[in-house]
């Protein structure tokens, strides 16, 4: 049976008149890697400040590993990063060597560990000659000190290079296969979390829209077959004689997941059945897409 | 508690500016009262003391407040240690007793090293020059300590490092307390002595003329302690700036 590892509900949090996130309800599993999509300023990063204390809820619950009253203490197992930032006159060692200090870890080898993980082992300077991507990584190194069983981690990539956003994936999937580490991460790149992530949850204006799984949302944005006709009746009763039965209909229009390399014999079959065909094309839905239209409706609304 | 403590002196002493920073001072304070006894003369000894500590609650106390109050500001530690399920009542009380013990550090070591330079010249110390050496620095110790506590209500209230250095730099060099001073005068003349420099005199004098200082001691304490609840409930309600 899956553990719920961490819940919100119907979680806010408002700013004035202004609700940076509104009724908020999730669900993460032990072992998911929930990836957080919406666009700037959709209340990712206060969701996650309101995950780790640093901001006080307005309304809702947030319960994590069971424990609802005394989540300080939940929290301390808990590795997170948000906006990272180290001492700047300390180098990489020094800094998760005071971080250590602070958790009270006394494995002998963690901070080598986690620095060779992120590739900054051996690295003298201190953080304030870092690059971004550096930072990032040492942000990533000390959100896993003590291999927590929970990891948030807001923006991983952003700011990074191509060659970073492929390290920092491989950062990603090395622990969580290495640790089984539940993780939560925001971005507003979907194809990046979608090469990571094995659950999503869409937020838009504060409004968490839809959570989703990952075989679930391909599902829903795989290739279909779009043929424009002049009578559906016709066309469906054509179909038949394929094997295709209750086809997807919208005015004119009629989609199938099927047959999507048979667009020959479906054209032959159309014109024999005296079917006229106006368009006929194959689509996929970019997982943008499906964003966009799900973050449509709540612009629209 | 003791895991901040020990993660906030491991961080402090791999400051490396800090041993250059003291290294300076105590370079510079050598040829300052070198120049300004003419030659580290016997008579003089106590009278430069007590000019040159009197900077103490600024180039010391300000370079601890800035070491443990605002570069966690500038580092955005707080919210670390806050997103670490820390109690932010733990954070304010380790800041400050880590505070007290490195000004402490310092302001013991002090008449040491004033009287070792008068030594390393010839010049003996007495132990009651020491005594009243002592005193004097007991006295900038406890100023420095409140005027720590004082500032750090800025600190976690606005989480502005560089509002919350001023504040302390104005409050060690007496800005503060003479200001409201000037108002207390026009009211109560008296008033006065309960602000930390009058409350700190009285301990002081009651340290040197032998009479008993448990009054302004506890007077000192109770206000001490009524700003660390002021800090506590200041960031407890307020949220980390990011």
């Amino acid at each position: 049976m899956t553990r719920v590892v961490l819940q919100t509900h119907a979680l806010s949090k408002k700013y004035g008149s202004h609700f940076a996130l509104n009724k908020v309800s999730l669900t993460l599993n032990q072992g998911d890697i929930y990836g957080l999509v919406g666009r700037n300023g959709a209340g990712k990063t206060t969701l996650f400040k309101c995950i780790m204390g640093l901001a006080k809820p307005s309304g809702g619950k947030i319960i994590i590993n069971g424990e609802e009253e005394n989540l300080n203490a939940v929290r301390s197992q808990m590795g997170f990063m948000i906006n990272p930032s180290f001492f700047p006159y300390l180098n990489p060692k020094e800094n998760l060597e005071y971080l250590c200090r602070i958790k009270g870890l006394t494995a002998k080898n963690e901070v080598s560990r986690l620095l060779k993980l992120v590739e900054l082992e051996g690295v003298k300077k201190p953080y304030k000659a870092f690059s971004l991507g550096m930072k990032q990584r040492l942000g990533i190194a000390a959100a896993l000190l003590g291999s927590p069983s929970l990891v948030v981690l807001d923006e991983p990539i952003n700011g990074l290079d191509p060659q970073g956003i492929i390290d920092m994936r491989a950062v990603i999937k090395n622990v969580h296969e290495q640790t089984g580490a539940t993780l939560i991460i925001s971005s507003h790149i979907l194809s990046e979390l979608d090469l990571v992530a094995t659950q999503f949850g869409f937020i838009e204006q504060g409004v968490l829209l839809q959570e989703i799984s990952h075989k679930d949302l391909h599902e829903q944005t795989k290739n279909s077959l779009h043929i424009e006709v002049d009578d559906v009746e016709k066309t469906q009763a054509a179909l038949r004689v394929l094997g295709v039965r209750n086809p997807l209909v919208e005015g004119n229009r009629i989609i199938l997941q099927s047959h999507l390399d048979q667009s020959h014999k479906l054209a032959r079959v159309f014109v024999s059945s005296g079917v006229e065909v106006y368009d006929l094309h194959r689509k996929e839905t970019t997982l943008e897409e499906y964003f966009m239209r799900l973050v449509g409706g709540v612009q629209n609304a | 508690m003791l895991n901040l403590l020990h993660g906030e002196l491991y961080r402090l002493l791999h400051k490396r500016s800090m041993y250059i920073y003291f290294a300076l001072l105590a370079v510079g304070y050598a040829l300052i009262v070198f120049v300004r006894s003419g030659g580290f003369m016997p008579e003089s000894l106590v009278d430069d003391a007590i000019s040159a500590f009197a900077f103490l609650p600024v180039v010391v106390g300000g370079f601890f407040f800035a070491a443990l109050y605002t570069d966690d500001l500038s580092a955005k530690n707080l919210i670390s240690l806050v997103g670490f399920g820390i109690n932010k009542t733990k954070i304010v009380i380790a800041k400050f007793i880590l505070v007290a013990l490195l000004n402490g550090i310092v302001f013991v070591i002090a008449p040491v090293f004033h009287g070792a330079l008068y030594a390393l010249f010839g010049q003996g110390v007495s132990g009651e020059a020491l005594s009243l050496l002592y005193a004097d620095v007991l006295k900038l110790f406890l100023m420095t300590a409140a005027f720590s506590a004082l500032a750090g209500i800025l600190v976690y209230g606005l989480q502005r490092p560089t509002i919350a250095l001023v504040a302390y730099v104005l409050l060690a060099f007496n800005v503060v307390s003479g200001l409201i001073a000037t108002l207390l005068n026009m009211v109560d003349p008296l008033l006065k002595s309960h602000l930390i420099p009058g409350i700190t005199d009285n301990i002081l004098m009651g340290l040197i003329s032998g009479n008993s200082f448990v009054y302004p001691a506890a007077e000192y304490f109770v206000y001490v302690a009524l700003v660390l609840v002021a800090s506590a409930f200041v960031f407890t309600k307020k949220e980390m700036e990011f």
